[in-house]
């Protein structure tokens, strides 16, 4: 063996090492890229969420202008004016009721007999009565009118379908077939100048309202009971108001125009803005997320109205005050109760929670309260208390956190110079802690304003905007959720319908809002950190 | 009187009031989860056990829902419950007077709920497969091997941020993602990717916390040594990860376990009379099979069908069920924690 070759066979030992190669990699390399593949899957993963989202609700734009504009030429949007005035009146109409029972409810109390009763009643009846008339012209010509757009957007439909059938039948190339399908095209604008035709009748209508009203107001008789009295007020008030709506919807009747564009944005600002979720009607489908959103938000607001005191003073309890075999007690414990899955608690809320709700509120001893009894089993509040036991885990152990990497240093300053525990925890952990704190309490609101199954089970699933007149009664209503509706509907819906794009917007909606919160509790333990410094 | 005796002052009268008042509210929340945990266990449990041997109602556990016949015995004149195949039997066995045979029917309230747990057990298995593979791996990328830049750091926003994604958008995802765009329709397949999806940012986040917790000692020492950079990894990085992410995965587990609105329209059936492997033409077929699944099977029975009092044993037995597997997942994962915790400390 000469030098040159033992030189290159130490070189070979020491330089080229037998380690497995592949394109150019070593194994190391290898198993570098193959983590970093699953790396970019996974964040791959994460940006499709994003995507089929849009791919399907992008589409609601398009096909809810479509139907906006549908809803314009066929003249719906000229019927629905009459027919907010007659949902007005019928309101009015509940309202007399209401004012019968109030005062019936007082004279009983005092002790009247059911005859005595009537009699003091008589004259309330007899307006009530008349009062009950005036609409009937107005419905009437709703009635009448309510045939005509329907019937103009069923031929609309027919020539859409026709018109569809035949492109098919070209593509497939039966020219022939394909020119033997009629198609009509439908003038919108002449169909329906024979709404505009009502406008005379309409006129003489309204007059005939207006007078009925005005000369009924006088009629309203005096009442014993206070209620009653306030409802009466508000019925007049409500009542001249209508009075003064007439001329303002008369004139907008005169000035419809079946022609006017509508917007493009409207698509967008109609869901934004929308006070109706009305879906699957033989009128019109109305697609505004704001009842969704109020419901969403006003038990989200309920839940955390309650959980926040209860998760933070327990995070601060167990914290600060708690001794060590407490502490190891309550904290798994409270773990336990963040597992609870939510749809057990759903159903814990149907078969004990709200039963028991209504039951306590129908005691006498407390009638005094303005909205006992309630009448629905299942609301806002049900869904509410479900919610904040969810939350109050979330809370707390955020919270905890928060506290606990508080300095220690600060604690025993502060008990040096003389403040006991109380004063140390509230004037100086809590202060400290705060934005992690916040940062909690804005990711159990985010958790609360997510949950699905609890509110589906619970709220009461009522689409309306809760009355706000009820005061804190109105968290007694019912209501639904944006998560509750697309859990509810998503499965009976059709696919690639408006309704199913609108769902996918709501969802895109909630997407939204849970990322802004998410991200907005970031911010604030980012921005906000205290340094041990 | 003694004059060196604390004074009574106002600031600790303050301190005692508000640690009672803060006590209060901590044992509040505690009972309120005791009650929620009370009702369903102790209602739960008179339909799960029973008093005399095997102790355990074994219907329940292993048949598949039934419609529940109550009828007016003709040979006892007693009332009478009966599930559906026995009801057919027992007319058949009356002969001419079966068919007059008259019965309120209730459905889904009589056999058990068998094909639930195990829609539910295949559920959780093959999400979590899916989850811990590609979780684990991409902490372990994004921890050991990325480097630190904006990309990076904006990954992370993101997969945080997508953490606190409601469930039932992840749902949404996954009907237009695998049911419609994949063509898979309702299948266990659907169903896996959607839970997987949804616990992912969850895995990332808890392992490559644990992941940062092991100390950079650790790895820089083994480095050192010569040994490559996946030999620390696996050597000297991994075993004390592990425990961290075991049980971090142990309550994503729980979660996946308990959310039913992600498989509302991806997985769940509301009744199916076959098991996913029964009556299969080709084995491949076994991952397109709908399953039906214990909370979907809670809420189709506490809000789809009429409330009575024969429905109210299948509500309470299948929550009791659903509870006890969620929550013995979340205990094991605490029970892991803290003996692990105790073993490695640094």
């Amino acid at each position: 063996m000469n030098a040159a070759s033992k030189q290159q066979s130490i070189e070979d030992a020491l330089l080229k090492s037998k380690k497995f190669r592949l394109f150019g990699l070593n194994a190391d390399d290898i198993i570098k890229h193959f983590f970093a593949g699953n790396a970019t899957i996974a964040i791959v993963v994460l940006a499709l969420i994003t995507v089929f989202l849009f791919r399907e609700g992008i589409e609601f734009f398009p096909k809810h202008y479509e139907s906006l504009r549908l809803y314009r030429w066929a003249g719906m949007e000229f019927v629905d004016y009459l027919k907010h005035e007659s949902t007005d009146l019928s309101a009015l109409n509940r309202m007399t009721n209401l004012m019968k029972r109030q005062e019936s409810e007082v004279l009983r109390m005092k002790g009247l007999s059911q005859a005595q009763i009537a009699e003091r009643l008589a004259p309330l009846d007899a307006f009530a009565a008349k009062f009950s008339e005036v609409p009937d012209g107005l419905n009437g010509l709703v009635a009448d009118l309510t045939e005509i757009p329907v019937g103009i957007l069923d031929r609309h439909k027919m020539c859409v379908n026709a018109q569809s059938h035949k492109t098919l039948l070209i593509r497939m190339g039966k020219i022939a077939e394909a020119n033997a399908v009629k198609v009509d095209v439908i003038d919108f604008g002449k169909e329906t100048a024979i709404l505009k035709t009502f406008l005379p009748q309409c006129t003489e209508i309204h007059a005939k309202i207006k007078q009925d009203i005005v000369g009924l107001m006088s009629a309203i008789p005096d009442f014993e009971s206070a209620e009653a009295r306030a409802t009466s007020l508000l019925f007049k008030k409500l009542a001249l108001k209508f009075t003064d709506g007439i001329p303002v919807t008369e004139k907008k009747m005169a000035e419809w125009n079946p022609g006017e564009p509508i917007h493009f944005y409207r698509a967008l600002t109609d869901f934004i803005f929308g006070s109706r979720w009305v879906t699957q009607s033989f009128w019109y489908d109305f697609y505004g997320v704001v009842p969704l959103f109020v419901g969403s938000f006003m038990i989200s607001l309920l839940a955390m109205i309650l959980a926040v005191p209860f998760g933070v003073g327990a995070a601060i309890y167990v914290n600060q005050m708690a001794s060590k075999c407490e502490q190891n007690m309550i904290k798994p414990y409270i773990e336990f109760i963040s597992a609870i899955p939510s749809v057990v608690l759903g159903f814990f809320g149907i078969a004990i929670l709200g039963e028991s709700v209504r039951w306590l509120t129908q005691q006498s001893c407390l009638s005094w309260v303005p909205f006992f009894p309630i009448s629905e089993r299942l609301n806002i509040f049900t869904a509410g208390c479900l919610l904040a036991l969810m939350a109050v885990p979330t809370i707390f152990s955020l919270a905890e956190d928060a506290i606990n990497n508080v300095p220690k240093a600060y604690k025993e300053a502060s008990l040096a110079l003389g403040a006991n525990k109380l004063q140390t925890v509230v004037r100086i952990i809590v202060p400290t802690a705060l934005s992690g704190i916040v940062a909690a309490v804005l990711l159990g609101f985010g958790r609360v304003i997510g949950e699905t199954m609890v509110v589906l089970l619970v709220a009461g699933n009522r689409i309306s905007i809760p009355d706000f007149t009820a005061g804190i009664g109105v968290f007694f209503q019912p209501a639904h959720t944006m998560t509750g509706l697309i859990a509810q509907e998503m499965g009976e819906v059709v696919r690639g319908s408006l309704q199913y794009r609108a769902l996918f917007m709501v969802g895109i909606l909630l997407f939204f809002i849970s990322l802004f919160i998410n991200y907005m509790a970031q911010k604030i333990v980012t921005k906000y950190r205290i340094s041990a410094g | 009187m003694n004059p060196f005796a604390k004074q009574p002052n106002k600031a600790d009268t303050a301190q005692s009031v508000w640690f009672i008042i803060f006590r209060m509210m901590t044992y509040f929340v505690l009972l309120c989860g005791a009650v929620v945990f009370f009702d369903i266990f102790y209602k739960g449990g008179k339909v799960i056990f029973k008093a005399e041997p095997p102790f355990v109602n074994t219907t329940f556990l292993t048949e598949f829902p039934e419609t529940l016949h109550v009828f007016d015995n003709p040979v006892t004149g007693r009332k009478c419950e009966m599930g559906e195949k026995e009801f057919q039997r027992f007319k058949l066995s009356l002969k001419e007077k079966g068919d007059a045979l008259q019965s309120a029917t209730y459905v889904y309230s009589a056999g058990g709920i068998f094909p639930c747990i195990v829609g539910t057990v295949l559920l959780v298995l093959g999400s979590m497969t899916i989850a811990l593979v590609l979780g684990v791996m991409a902490a372990i990328y994004l921890s050991e091997y990325s480097k630190h830049g904006p990309f990076i750091q904006w990954v992370r926003l993101a997969i945080s941020n997508l953490a606190g994604v409601p469930s039932i958008v992840f749902g949404l995802f996954g009907f237009g993602m695998f049911v419609i765009f994949m063509n898979w329709n309702v299948s266990l397949l659907s169903g896996w990717f959607t839970l997987a999806f949804m616990v992912l940012p969850i895995v990332i986040t808890a392992s490559e916390e644990s992941l940062r917790a092991v100390p950079k000692g650790f790895r820089e020492g083994s480095l050192a040594l010569g040994a490559t950079k996946w030999q620390t990894i696996y050597k000297n990085v991994l075993p004390y990860a592990l425990p961290g992410m075991l049980t971090s995965s142990i309550l994503s587990i729980a979660r996946v376990a308990g959310e039913t609105a992600p498989i509302m329209f991806t997985a769940a059936y509301v009744v199916r009379d076959e098991l996913p492997w029964e009556g299969l033409k080709n084995t491949g077929d076994f991952f397109f099979q709908g399953v039906q699944a214990l909370p979907y099977h809670i809420y189709v029975v506490s809000s789809k069908i009429p409330q009575n009092e024969y429905t109210q044993r299948v509500q309470y037995g299948t929550a009791f069920v659903f509870l006890f597997i969620v929550i013995a997942i979340a205990m094991a994962s605490i029970f892991l924690r803290a003996k692990l915790r105790a073993k490695y400390r640094w």
